[in-house]
């Protein structure tokens, strides 16, 4: 287990409770981050999603996979937590880190 | 009508600070209950929230946040689900909305201090924020309960535990007095916004969502992971302060709160999240260990943002590590032991199958945990029910409150680490706990622990029967039995009939 730990130490990224907008985030970010590798994790009650160091959700992005508006603040709604640090601003959301081990 | 882009006016509409005429700020945000760290007032204000949110927004999305709760929990209330959940279930609610609800209301005083006494405009503005969350969280955990209320008096826990002296809420309550109602604004921050919200309330409120889910409960699911996505928003008031207290000459200070504040959370959590998960959650419904959960949540994602932020891991973290393979077992063989002490019925659950699964998932834990569930399950099988049942009075840690304990097998290693300080002899569980009180020996020699107080003569005399309606047990509601009433056993009865 310690050695998957040590592989994912860089891991950044939202963690949001299941149902539709979490299906969106994850589509929207496949395509929001292109050339990163996403791990998702699912856990029944919520999602993990996670990648190396860096990653955005957009608004634009994130309305066109859900189907209908979603304005950043809304996405608080079920973002229950995430790994990694957060930047917010109206149009995007960014996970990160800022040292790489 | 076109609005103004939020970044546009947030730095306007949050730096609501001015320079007071008629006191000084030194009177106005006095050290001890604001920045006992002397940070000058410049460098507070560059304090900048990495989690944004203006007052139209957050009652916008709290809005839809309560809405979305309640309306699961009445669509849900006329499911039979309670009537047909088994009894380790409702033992975990029991043990959660006892432990957590009131508990609420403190942190909500606890961000009203940094409402008022945050020495950054950008501080008090968030923690207006938080304010409100844990209100409502203190709201949504004593309501849901309630309808739970006549079906079973226990339930009534989530609204009395906190006025009781129960032993394990003497232990919460030492706690969380310590991080949350005894702290400056800054201290408090490090200690609550970041060691606590960003660490191991995870684990209470997203964690066990995904066995609550597994079970059926989805108006419990649907609850804690609403609550915690407020956390993860006004936990952010933490990597700010404790990034302007690095810059500021003030790391030692900083690493000091946040390994304080998580060791205390820790020996807390691994009860209230580490033994349902691992133990009262039926076999079938449970995702993953309470190890695999710690691992995810704490090993990974919590140590990574504690180095990020330039502060080292914890110097007890190997200790740690070896506290999640034993601190939960042991309590679980504890308060089931002593189960007439506590306010939920803690299933023994340590049938056949069951340890097939603690073996897998622990390996190692037959030959030590179980010797003591062989003794207890002899007793059973062979109709000695009072002998399961301890006669000694257990030593109590003198800093968490639990008692002390460690693995059992062929070497017995539970050891009292004890201090002298002032006359008085004082005992703890592990070195961290030791630790904690040569910190501050002035802010924590005076407590008693529960055990200290069946010495001192304030449960006199102490009998256990004096002692558990001192504990609110008889009181408030009857104590604990076997969640199963001992049926776990009959998977053994079976073996030893065939």
């Amino acid at each position: 287990m310690s050695g998957s730990d040590d592989a994912r130490r860089n891991s950044v990224g939202p963690v949001l409770r299941a149902g539709e907008v979490a299906d969106a985030v994850v589509e929207a970010m496949q395509q929001d981050n292109p050339g990163k590798e996403f791990v998702i994790e699912n856990r029944i009650a919520y999602v993990r999603v996670e990648t190396e160091g860096e990653c955005f959700i957009r608004q634009e992005t994130l309305s066109e996979a859900l189907g209908r508006p979603i304005t950043m603040p809304e996405v608080e709604v079920n973002l229950t937590s995430f790994a990694g640090r957060i930047e917010t601003t109206d149009t995007y959301m960014r996970f990160y880190l800022e040292k790489t081990l | 009508m076109a609005l103004l882009d939020r970044s546009d006016w947030y730095d306007i509409a949050r730096d609501t600070n001015w320079s007071p005429g008629f006191v000084s700020r030194d009177d106005m945000f006095p050290a001890e209950l604001s920045d006992p760290y002397g940070i000058p007032e410049a460098e507070w204000e560059t304090f900048d929230e990495p989690y944004k949110v203006s007052y139209r927004e957050y009652v916008k999305v709290q809005r839809e946040k309560d809405s979305s709760a309640y309306s699961v929990k009445a669509a849900l209330s006329r499911s039979k689900f309670h009537d047909e959940a088994d009894e380790g279930w409702a033992a975990v609610l029991k043990l959660h909305y006892g432990a957590v609800a009131l508990t609420e209301y403190q942190a909500s005083q606890f961000q009203a201090r940094m409402v008022r006494f945050g020495p950054s405009p950008s501080m008090r503005n968030m923690a207006t924020y938080g304010m409100l969350d844990e209100l409502r969280h203190a709201q949504l955990q004593l309501f849901f309960p309630h309808e739970l209320l006549p079906r079973d008096r226990q339930y009534d826990w989530a609204h009395e535990a906190a006025h009781t002296k129960n032993w394990a809420i003497l232990g919460g309550r030492h706690a969380m007095d310590d991080i949350m109602m005894c702290r400056d604004a800054v201290t408090g921050a490090v200690m609550v916004s970041f060691a606590f919200e960003t660490g191991l309330t995870n684990l209470q409120m997203v964690g066990l969502s995904t066995d609550a889910a597994n079970m059926g409960d989805f108006t419990f699911a649907n609850l804690i992971t609403s609550i915690q996505s407020d956390e993860a928003r006004h936990a952010q008031l933490g990597s700010p302060a404790i990034e302007i207290m690095i810059k500021n000459g003030k790391k030692k200070e900083a690493q000091l709160a946040v390994d304080v504040a998580f060791w205390r959370m820790w020996r807390l959590f691994a009860i209230t999240v580490g033994i349902p998960m691992d133990y009262y959650i039926p076999l079938e419904q449970r995702h993953m260990s309470f190890k695999e959960f710690m691992h995810e949540w704490i090993i990974r994602q919590y140590d990574r943002q504690v180095r990020d932020l330039g502060l080292e891991t914890p110097w007890y973290w190997d200790l740690l590590k070896d506290d999640i393979e034993n601190h939960h077992h042991c309590q679980q063989g504890g308060i089931w032991s002593w189960r007439p002490t506590v306010w939920w019925n803690p299933p023994g659950a340590v049938g056949p199958r069951e340890r097939e699964w603690l073996e897998e998932k622990y390996p190692g834990w037959n030959d030590s945990f179980g010797t003591y569930w062989d003794v207890i399950t002899d007793n059973l099988l062979n109709d000695r029910e009072e002998k399961t049942h301890p006669e000694c009075i257990p030593i109590i840690c003198n800093m968490c409150q639990i008692p002390i304990s460690n693995r059992p097998g062929p070497a017995w290693k539970a050891r009292v680490l004890q201090l002298e300080h002032d006359g008085r002899r004082y005992n703890f569980c592990t070195e961290p706990c030791r630790w904690i009180f040569t910190t501050d020996p002035e802010r924590y020699k005076h407590h008693e622990s529960i055990v200290d107080r069946m010495y001192s003569g304030e449960i006199d005399p102490p009998t256990l029967d004096n002692v558990l309606t001192y504990m609110g047990i008889g009181v408030v509601s009857e104590g604990g039995r076997d969640g199963h009433d001992y049926s776990w056993v009959d998977g053994f009865r079976n073996q030893a009939a065939e």
